[in-house]
C-alpha cells in the first residue's frame, strides 16, 4: 500500500509545487494541524486541507446559515445538487452554539497522489465559487463582505 | 445501519441541548465502542479458527492411518477367500466392518469440522471489513472535527472586526471586482495603445514635416522666412492664413 501523506509532509510538496505560484499555501499548526490554500485565481477562497489517518478532507466555507434566507429551501437545493456535482458535497458544520456553517468538502484517500490532491482543491475552489453564483439570490447580501478592509488586500 | 441510528439519535439528543457546538466527541466515544466489540469479535474468532483448524487436523490424522488399515484388511479378506479360509475371512471382515464405521463418522466430523470453519473465516472477512469501515469513519469524523476547529479559529479571527467569516461569497465578490479591474484596465490599456500608436504617427508625420499646426521651432522660423521673402506682394494672404503651405516651404524637408 502507498504511503499516507502527514500534514507536514503534504504542506511541503504543495509548497514546492506549480500550485505554491497560484496564491498562498499556509500551514496552521497546532494539535490536529491543517493545510490553508487561497488561489488567486479564486478570489483568494481560503481552501482547507486537512489529513487524517487514512483520509484526506479538502473543505471551503460557503456561508453561514444564518446568510440562507430560506433555509429549507436551500437545504432542499443543495441535497439535489449534491449527486449531480460529482467530486464536491455540500455540509454543515457548527462553528459555535447556535452558529452552523454550509461547506464545501471532498474526500480523497491520504495517499492519493500529489497531483490528484491539486487537482481536488482546483475542483473544489471552482465548485465554491460556482455555489457561490448559483446560490446568491438565496442569500441574505452582507454589508460587511465588500467592505473596503477586503480591497486593501486585494490590491496588494 | 445501526450506527448510522445511534450517530443520529445523539445528533437529535444534542440538538435540544444547544449547549455543546462540537458533537463530534460523542460520535467518536460511539465508533470507538463499536471498533472495540467489532475487534474483540473478530479475535475469538480468529481463535475458534485456529483450535477448530487444530482440531481438524488431529482427525484427519486419525482417520488415515485407519482407511491404510481399511486396505490392508479388504487386502488379507480377498486373500483368505482365495485360500478358502472363510473362518479367519469373517473375523477380519468383523474388523473391518468396525473399522469402516469408525471412518464413517470421522469423515462427517471432518466435514463439519470444514463447514465451520468455512463459516468463521468468513465472518473474520467480515469483521475486519466492518473494522476497516468504522475506522475510516473515524477518519471522517476526526477530519469534520478538525475542519470545524480550523473554521471556528477563523471565525474568532473575525469577530474582532465586524466582518463576517470570509467565505465563497466573499471569494466571488473578490473575482467579480477583479474581473471588472482587468476589463478595466484592458480597455485602458487598449485606448492607451490606440492613441499611443496614433500619437507615434503623428509625430512621424510631423518630423516629416506633413504636419503645419505642428508648432516646430523648424517650421515656425520657415514661417516667419517665406513671410518675410513674400512680404511685399503677398502679405495679404499670408495674413489672412497663418498656416504656409503644404510642401516643405524651402524644400529641405522633401
Amino acid at each position: 500500500m502507498a504511503s499516507l501523506w502527514t500534514t507536514q509532509d503534504l504542506y511541503e510538496a504543495l509548497s514546492a509545487s506549480a500550485l505554491s505560484l497560484e496564491g498562498k499555501i499556509e500551514l496552521n499548526d497546532g494539535l490536529e494541524p491543517n493545510i490553508s490554500v487561497q488561489l488567486a485565481d479564486f478570489g483568494d477562497l481560503p481552501v482547507q486541507i486537512t489529513v487524517s489517518g487514512a483520509q484526506l478532507m479538502v473543505s471551503s466555507a460557503l456561508w453561514e446559515a444564518s446568510q440562507v434566507k430560506d433555509l429549507a429551501r436551500f437545504n432542499e437545493a443543495a441535497l439535489k445538487l449534491n449527486p449531480v456535482n460529482a467530486l464536491s458535497n455540500i455540509g454543515l458544520i457548527s462553528l459555535a452554539p447556535g452558529r452552523d456553517l454550509y461547506i464545501m468538502f471532498g474526500e480523497l484517500s491520504a495517499s492519493s497522489d500529489l497531483a490528484h490532491i491539486i487537482e481536488e482543491i482546483r475542483v473544489l475552489a471552482d465548485n465554491t465559487i460556482e455555489a457561490a453564483e448559483v446560490f446568491s439570490e438565496q442569500l441574505i447580501p452582507s454589508p460587511a463582505i465588500s467592505g473596503p478592509a477586503m480591497f486593501t488586500g486585494a490590491a496588494t | 445501519m445501526s450506527l448510522w441510528r445511534k450517530i443520529f439519535t445523539m445528533f437529535r439528543a444534542r440538538a435540544t441541548e444547544a449547549g455543546e457546538a462540537v458533537v463530534d466527541a460523542n460520535a467518536l466515544r460511539i465508533l470507538d465502542q463499536e471498533i472495540r466489540d467489532a475487534s474483540e469479535a473478530l479475535r475469538k474468532s480468529r481463535d475458534d479458527l485456529t483450535t477448530m483448524m487444530a482440531q481438524r487436523k488431529l482427525s484427519f490424522n486419525k482417520v488415515q492411518p485407519k482407511q491404510n488399515k481399511i486396505a490392508e484388511y479388504s487386502g488379507f479378506i480377498e486373500q483368505l477367500l482365495d485360500r478358502g479360509d472363510e473362518a479367519l475371512a469373517r473375523e477380519v471382515a468383523q474388523k473391518l466392518a468396525d473399522l469402516e464405521r469408525e471412518t464413517e463418522a470421522d469423515v462427517q466430523l471432518l466435514g463439519q469440522f470444514d463447514s465451520n470453519i468455512e463459516i468463521l473465516k468468513k465472518s473474520i472477512l467480515q469483521a475486519e471489513g466492518t473494522i476497516s469501515r468504522l475506522k475510516q469513519q473515524v477518519d471522517s469524523v476526526k477530519a469534520t472535527e478538525n475542519v470545524q476547529r480550523a473554521q471556528a479559529a477563523l471565525a474568532s479571527q473575525h469577530s474582532g472586526t465586524n466582518t463576517a467569516l470570509r467565505t465563497a461569497t466573499d471569494s466571488l465578490e473578490r473575482i467579480k471586482q477583479k474581473q471588472l479591474e482587468r476589463a478595466a484596465k484592458f480597455d485602458a490599456a487598449k485606448e492607451l495603445e490606440h492613441f499611443g500608436g496614433d500619437h507615434d504617427l503623428q509625430a512621424k508625420l510631423a518630423n516629416a514635416g506633413l504636419l503645419e499646426n505642428s508648432a516646430s521651432a523648424d517650421s515656425v522660423l520657415a514661417r516667419f522666412k517665406t513671410r518675410a521673402s513674400l512680404a511685399a506682394p503677398a502679405a495679404p494672404l499670408s495674413l489672412g492664413r497663418p498656416n504656409p503651405e503644404r510642401p516643405g516651404p524651402d524644400g529641405s524637408s522633401q
